[in-house]
């Protein structure tokens, strides 16, 4: 169902955790919430959960609002139907599996036949079937989030909300549950709110991204878009871009997109509007936009210097360049692209002008 | 309207909760304040308001009142190095060593704590009173002409040191066998001897926990009443808490006078406390993880069996010669015993006087009252503490860091002057609660407050909230959320706090002091009573008895921890 959050804030005391943010889900939407940690992400879910009370706003859950600051509506969170995924997973381990799962509709007080009915089906959906009697503090990490999972998705939510349910799993399993995940939540066309600090997480089960800052959000699009164009350096910092350095318009008598590092004589060239930049632009350039070559390239954005680091990483090597008179710059190389380069060769690094993005160092939020 | 209707339903628990705090801890605490600066005390129909004046602080102008403070310090100040020796010694030995016998070490090291400090006092004056104690006879039986005489300042500071020395090593075993080896692996890589590392990482890891615990024994002491009473009176000791009782059973009794020194014990008590806590707090920075790991031990070489036979003189000390003692005395038939060859003639001893005792109509009634009273004050203790950790810990509620420095306060007021409190208190309120052994629960509520509020708020901390709100989420009302997840998750821990408190309950003398009527006394007081009139025998009898009941208590909660430790698993 569509989730509706409208000037929504939440204070610890005197700390302000959201500040008067908005932002809609549509119904069967997935949308992650990406953003620092301390930046309200969990405060966000809570509040729509219903285990936080906002100080002021409204929350619309379908057709009911289920919190209205003025008009003093709270609805009790067990009556909200909102599926919660803690990052802790949060199953209980005095039940077995069986009993986790079946709770909610033990709540409701359905039938016997319909509750084992509906917990089987739930747990052939996240392949736990034969683990039905099983105690609960016997499962491994993995196990514990499809339980998790399940209980909340027995219930039928109307909106599910997962706090960073993979985090505490290995790389391997994280990244065969982040499918798993994305192929429920289309199939049952849920509505789906997903926090994570990690950004790939974020890429691959995002209808849209929100990107939150001190308690509000500061850029919200689909994916592509906001990997492509993030609004400010901050943003693009979190987005991999790690190549970011603070400049000034080259001046006077030299080409409009024009721009020097501050306290450098490199200059960069960009192709990329640089409208809105206001005051603090910053260069920001994608280690994966940067070529490592052995002579001059042709065109601007050409630059000398050395190899300093050389990282081995797989399918790709990262290499780190202190240019000459300039900056270090962080390069990312395709394994098969180029030979290996040893630590101290000298070569040109260069980067397109329109991969070359000049942003505010912060968006007002 | 309607939020308004919820601020009052969400402020209802918290202050449920502070007026009961209110009644057991704070207007107590405010009748001995007031009887200081009043010239009467507190009786029914009138709280004693006029007269207000320092006048009954003049007392601390007279020789009896310094002569107490001076003792006090004293006395604390000596018993609590010396318990800290003790304790400390024997913790290291079983946490650190090869001595042999490690589980009897660690017996050696927690046993007296069943041994309230009433019983032991007892029994030591059994053993070393200078005309008639055990020890004494058995000295000049064998020829030697020396004397013991436990009625002394050395002899005062020995009993108590004896039966607080298991607070230090309890805390100072558990810091020494939690420390994580890595610390002082890394001692050793960088070059360390042991010695160096014990004495540079080693010890410096487990001082705050013997500071904390050196502390807590201060103000244990400081406050003890039995020991002072038994042990200081025939040597003409006086210590705070004696000259109290003294003062209020003068006739006729002077209650103001009492009030005032109530609060200068409590006022130094405060400071003690606010230091431990600081001690305390400092600790959780410092050291240890629990990750179970086994530190290394440190080979004693030839001090191994000199070590062993330390553990087993304080052993012999603290636990075999006072049951000893307290067994010979409840079985001898002539109440005088000039010499240890009249116990070994026929007819000496019997069991005679101790089944009469079982089957009297006092001991019977004291035994009925005891159980009942600590069973019901454990279990309302352990349910208003979880209704106090819960708002505390689980609730926003506006308030709840009063609450608990309302819960934890008691620490601070020592139980005899609770105990007078709470006599004013009901005295005034125009309840029928005086006289029955409601008052009696009421002051062991007040009295171990802290030790039961800790113990949950522990267990409390351990449940990690996501679980509770998670049944909520799923449908759960918030108390069925409580019932269904919170409380079966937090079991192993509000039985344990049950059972603490069924055992401190159980031991208290002090608190009860001023509370009891004829219908309404306890096994602790029983023991006190025949003390008092002289019939040693009956005293030891009971107190006999008394430590049976208390050993099953502990029992009891040594299976329940074991349970835990498998459930762990
Ligand atoms: N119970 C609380 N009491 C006081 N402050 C809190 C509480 N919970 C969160 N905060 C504060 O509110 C802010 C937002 O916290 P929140 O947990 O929402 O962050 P988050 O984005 O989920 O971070 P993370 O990625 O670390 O989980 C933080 O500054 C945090 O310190
Ligand atoms: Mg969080």
């Amino acid at each position: 169902m569509k989730v509706q959050l409208e000037n929504i804030t939440l204070a610890y005391g005197e700390a302000t955790a959201i500040d008067r943010l908005s932002v809609t889900v549509e119904d069967g939407e997935s949308l992650v919430l990406l953003g620092k940690s301390g930046c309200g992400k969990t405060s966000t879910m809570r509040c729509v959960a219903g285990l936080e009370t906002p100080t002021g706003g409204r929350i619309t859950i379908g057709d009911t609002v289920v919190f209205d600051g003025e008009r003093g509506v709270r609805v009790a969170p067990n009556k909200r139907n909102v599926g919660m995924v803690f990052q802790s997973y949060a199953v209980w381990p005095h039940r077995t599996i069986f009993q986790n799962v079946a709770f909610p509709l033990q709540q409701q007080r359905l039938p016997k036949a319909e509750i084992r009915e509906r917990v089987a089906d739930v747990l052939a959906l996240v392949g736990l079937t034969e683990y039905a009697e099983r105690g609960a503090s016997l499962l491994s990490g993995g196990q514990m989030q499809r339980v998790a999972l399940a209980r909340s998705l027995v219930m039928r939510p109307s909106v599910l909300l997962l706090d960073e349910p993979l985090s505490n799993l290995d790389a391997r399993l994280r990244d065969r549950l982040r499918v798993e995940l994305r192929e429920i939540q289309q199939r049952l066309g849920l509505t789906c709110v997903y926090v994570t600090h990690d950004q790939s997480e974020a890429l691959a089960l995002a209808d849209r991204i929100a990107l939150m800052q001190g308690g509000r959000i500061v850029q919200i699009d689909r994916p592509e878009k906001i990997y492509d164009a993030p609004s400010s350096a901050a943003i693009a910092d979190f987005l991999g871009v790690s190549n970011i350095f603070p400049c000034a318009p080259a001046g006077p008598g030299s080409a409009p997109a024009t721009y020097r590092l501050t306290g450098h004589a490199t200059e960069v060239t960009s192709d990329t509007p640089a409208a809105g930049t206001g005051k603090d632009p910053r260069v920001c350039i994608r280690p994966e936009d940067i070529r490592l070559t052995g002579e001059p390239a042709t065109g601007a954005n050409s630059w000398p210097g050395r190899v300093d680091v050389v990282s081995f990483q797989g399918s790709y090597v990262r290499y780190r360049v202190s240019l000459k008179d300039g900056p270090e710059l962080d390069a990312v190389v395709p394994r098969r692209a180029t030979r290996m380069l040893d630590v101290g060769t000298p070569v040109w690094a260069s980067a397109d002008p329109d991969a070359v993005q000049i942003l505010p160092a912060e968006v007002p939020a | 309207m309607s939020t308004l209707l919820i601020r009052i339903r969400r402020g209802l628990p918290t202050s449920v909760l502070l007026l009961i705090l209110g009644v057991l801890v704070i207007v107590p605490m405010l009748f001995i304040a007031l009887a200081a600066f009043s010239s009467e005390t507190p009786r029914p129909g009138s709280i004693g308001l006029s007269g207000l004046s320092l006048d009954n602080f003049a007392i601390f102008g007279s020789s009896q009142a310094l002569g107490a403070v001076g003792n006090s310090l004293l006395v604390a100040g000596s018993a609590s190095v010396l318990a800290l020796a003790i304790g400390c010694g024997l913790a290291f030995l079983a946490a650190r060593t090869d001595t042999p016998g490690r589980r009897f070490l660690y017996f050696a090291g927690i046993a007296p704590m069943f041994l309230p400090s009433l019983v032991g006092a007892l029994a030591w004056s059994l053993l070393g009173s200078p005309a008639t104690g055990f020890l004494n006879l058995l000295l000049h039986s064998v020829g030697l002409n020396i004397t013991v005489n436990i009625y002394s300042m050395p002899g005062l500071i020995m009993v108590l040191a004896l039966y607080y020395a298991p607070y230090a090593f309890l805390l100072v075993h558990g810091a020494l066998s939690l420390m994580n080896p890595d610390l002082e692996e890394a001692a050793f890589v960088h070059g360390g001897t042991r010695r160096r590392t014990l004495r540079r990482v080693t010890f410096p890891l487990a001082l705050p926990a013997v500071l904390g615990s050196g502390i807590l024994i201060f103000a244990l002491t400081m406050e003890n009443f039995p020991v002072a009473q038994v042990i200081g009176n025939p040597a003409q000791i006086d210590t705070l808490p004696s000259f109290i009782y003294r003062l209020m059973n003068a006739s006729p009794s002077r209650g103001n006078e009492a009030a005032a020194v109530a609060i200068v014990l409590t006022g130094v008590l405060l400071i003690v406390t606010a230091i431990q806590q600081r001690a305390v707090l400092r600790r959780k920075f410092t050291t240890v993880t629990g990750k179970g790991v086994k530190p290394k031990k440190v080979p004693l070489g030839r001090w191994r069996l000199p070590a062993f036979a330390a553990a087993v003189l304080y052993f012999v000390l603290a636990v075999v010669l006072p049951l000893g003692a307290l067994l010979i005395a409840s079985l001898q038939n002539s109440p005088y015993v000039a010499s240890l060859g009249q116990l070994t003639e026929p007819g000496a001893l019997s069991f005679y006087a101790l089944g009469e005792l079982i089957t009297s109509d006092d001991f019977l009634q004291a035994a009925r009252n005891s159980v009942l009273t600590a069973v019901l004050a454990g279990l309302i203790g352990t349910a208003l503490s979880f209704g106090l950790a819960y708002t505390v810990y689980r609730t926003g509620a506006a308030g709840r860091r009063v609450l608990e420095f309302a819960a934890m306060a008691p620490l601070a007021v020592p139980a005899i002057v609770l105990g007078l409190g709470l006599l004013w208190t009901w005295l005034v309120v125009p309840l029928p609660v005086y006289g029955t052994v409601v008052v009696l629960i009421v002051a062991f509520l007040a009295v171990f407050l802290p030790q039961s509020y800790r113990g949950v708020s522990a267990s409390i901390l351990q449940v990690d909230r996501d679980l509770e709100d998670s049944a909520v989420l799923l449908g759960a009302h918030r108390t069925k959320a409580v019932t269904k997840v919170t409380l079966p998750l937090m079991r192993v821990g509000m039985v344990s706090t049950l059972l603490l408190l069924l055992m401190l309950c159980m031991r208290e003398l002090s608190a009860a002091l001023f509370l009891f009527t004829s219908d309404t006394r306890l096994l602790s007081i029983l023991i006190f009573d025949n003390y008092d009139n002289g019939a040693m025998q009956g005293a030891a009898s009971v107190s006999l008895l008394y430590c049976g009941v208390i050993g099953v208590i502990a029992l009891l909660a040594k299976s329940l921890g074991a349970r835990t430790v498998d459930g762990a698993r």
